[in-house]
């Protein structure tokens, strides 16, 4: 005789975005690479679209990335599948497009009817801004970051970007553990010294 | 950022671990208490959290100009690939012409076959050397009969000039056309055969030209000229043609 057969829900899709959820926060270099790129053309038709250069929709798409993976590490962004990535990918674009469309700079140049059919829920406005508290702090230490010079730079993307061990940095530099912890921490003084002078 | 917040090498360390959820529960509780009720530490866990989110936000920044490389390369390869294709679209059509070209002359071959297997000349009128009348006709004839077809075709289209119309010249100078491998040239002559309103030889006439456009590759006419044809090959190569 012939057993029914019970269909199990299919655990695969969430398992799989919590998978990526954790890549992203882990910073896996494929997966961002993989979102980074599958979006990107959307978001280049939007800008080019509304008076925008590529140049434009590359500088757009990067901040916007970059507040996706900002909100996806702090879970402020949880995201149910790559279509809601996409989407969030997309709302940011467009706003930070329509505020620099709406700027000063732009508006000496450009009528305004160029501005068009762009619209930005107030929700998602709010979303975005919810972190606005920190940036101007941040983007001193990401300046600062930038100029650093090239061995803190190297040491401090290992052990903070790249989430490597302390011992394989350790190995790769041939130091031992506390000299390579010792480093690390001159780096980080390094870094506030410039993040502070550069203010 | 305050410069005169003094932060240890073991402090990062420990708000790191935190941070990171690597530390003890010990030691999380610690962090927990002091953050609630010690405000420079508070302050320093902001300022490390920002240190550190700062690092990761900047180091990610300068992937997005590599991945954005990988992008434009990407987009390269879709021109390649585009062009590739065009390439690949120009091939195809030169591929199918060569084909096609080949086709036709194995078709051109088959023809050719086919031609050779069914065309003979007509096997000529008998000579009747009393008819003065038409001397010159009749010894155009013995030449025919004899396979000397350039010296019958002579003799005929000196005749024809006086007579253009007449169907035996013509269906013969045909005839003896194809016979001497001009079958192009045959067509008019046996077309005027086939034109004329009562002509013993337009049966003959449809079954040679059609022969004749087989032989210079014209299907269609051959066909068209076949079955118009009562003679028996006509069936015969139609059916031939036809497979």
């Amino acid at each position: 005789m012939l057993e029914m057969q019970t269909i199990k829900s299919k655990p695969y899709q969430s398992f799989e975005q919590n998978q990526v959820i954790d890549a992203i926060k882990i910073n896996d270099t494929d997966t961002l690479k993989h979102l980074y790129t599958t979006n990107y053309y959307k978001i280049e038709i939007l800008i080019l679209k509304n008076n925008g250069t590529k140049e434009h929709a590359k500088d757009i798409y990067q901040d916007a990335f970059l507040v996706f993976w900002r909100n996806v590490k702090q879970d402020k962004f949880v995201p149910q599948n790559e279509n809601s990535i996409s989407g969030y990918l997309y709302t940011i674009a467009k706003h930070k497009w329509m505020d620099y469309l709406r700027s000063k700079n732009y508006k000496k140049t450009v009528v305004s009817s160029a501005i068009l059919d762009i619209e930005v829920s107030e929700t998602d406005f709010d979303k975005i801004n919810d972190d606005k508290i920190n940036d101007e702090r941040l983007h001193s230490v990401m300046h600062a970051f930038k100029v650093l010079g090239m061995p803190c730079k190297s040491l401090l993307t290992k052990f903070y970007f790249e989430k490597k061990s302390m011992k394989d940095i350790a190995k790769e530099l041939q130091l031992d553990a506390a000299s390579t912890r010792n480093k690390k921490y001159r780096c980080m003084q390094k870094l506030r010294e410039l993040a502070l002078n550069l203010k | 950022m305050n410069p005169n917040t003094g932060i240890t090498q073991e402090l990062l360390e420990f708000i790191e671990r935190c941070l990171n959820k690597t530390a003890t529960s010990e030691e999380l509780q610690d962090f927990e208490y002091r953050l609630k009720n010690d405000p420079e530490f508070k302050t320093q866990v902001t300022e490390i959290k920002t240190l550190l989110f700062g690092i990761e936000s900047q180091a990610l920044k300068e992937k997005l100009d590599d991945f954005h490389k990988e992008l434009t390369e990407e987009q390269d390869q879709k021109v390649v690939s585009i062009k590739f294709e065009h390439f690949r679209k120009i091939a195809v059509a030169a591929i199918l012409v060569i084909a096609l070209g080949s086709l036709w002359l194995f078709r051109g071959n088959a023809n050719e076959k086919l031609y050779a297997k069914h065309f003979s000349p007509d096997p000529g009128l008998p000579t009747m050397m009393s008819e003065t009348q038409n001397f010159e006709f009749y010894d155009a004839m013995v030449n025919y009969k004899q396979g000397e077809y350039q010296t019958a075709l002579d003799k005929w289209q000196l005749l024809l000039q006086s007579k253009p119309q007449n169907d035996t010249l013509n269906y013969f100078i045909g005839v003896a056309k194809m016979a001497n491998k001009q079958e192009k040239k045959a067509i008019e002559y046996l077309e005027t055969v086939t034109l004329s309103e009562t002509s013993v030889f337009k049966n003959e006439a449809y079954y040679y030209l059609g022969l004749a456009y087989l032989k210079t590759d014209n299907i269609e006419l051959a066909k068209k000229n076949l079955t118009f044809s009562s003679v028996d090959n006509s069936k015969k190569i139609l059916s031939e043609l036809n497979n």
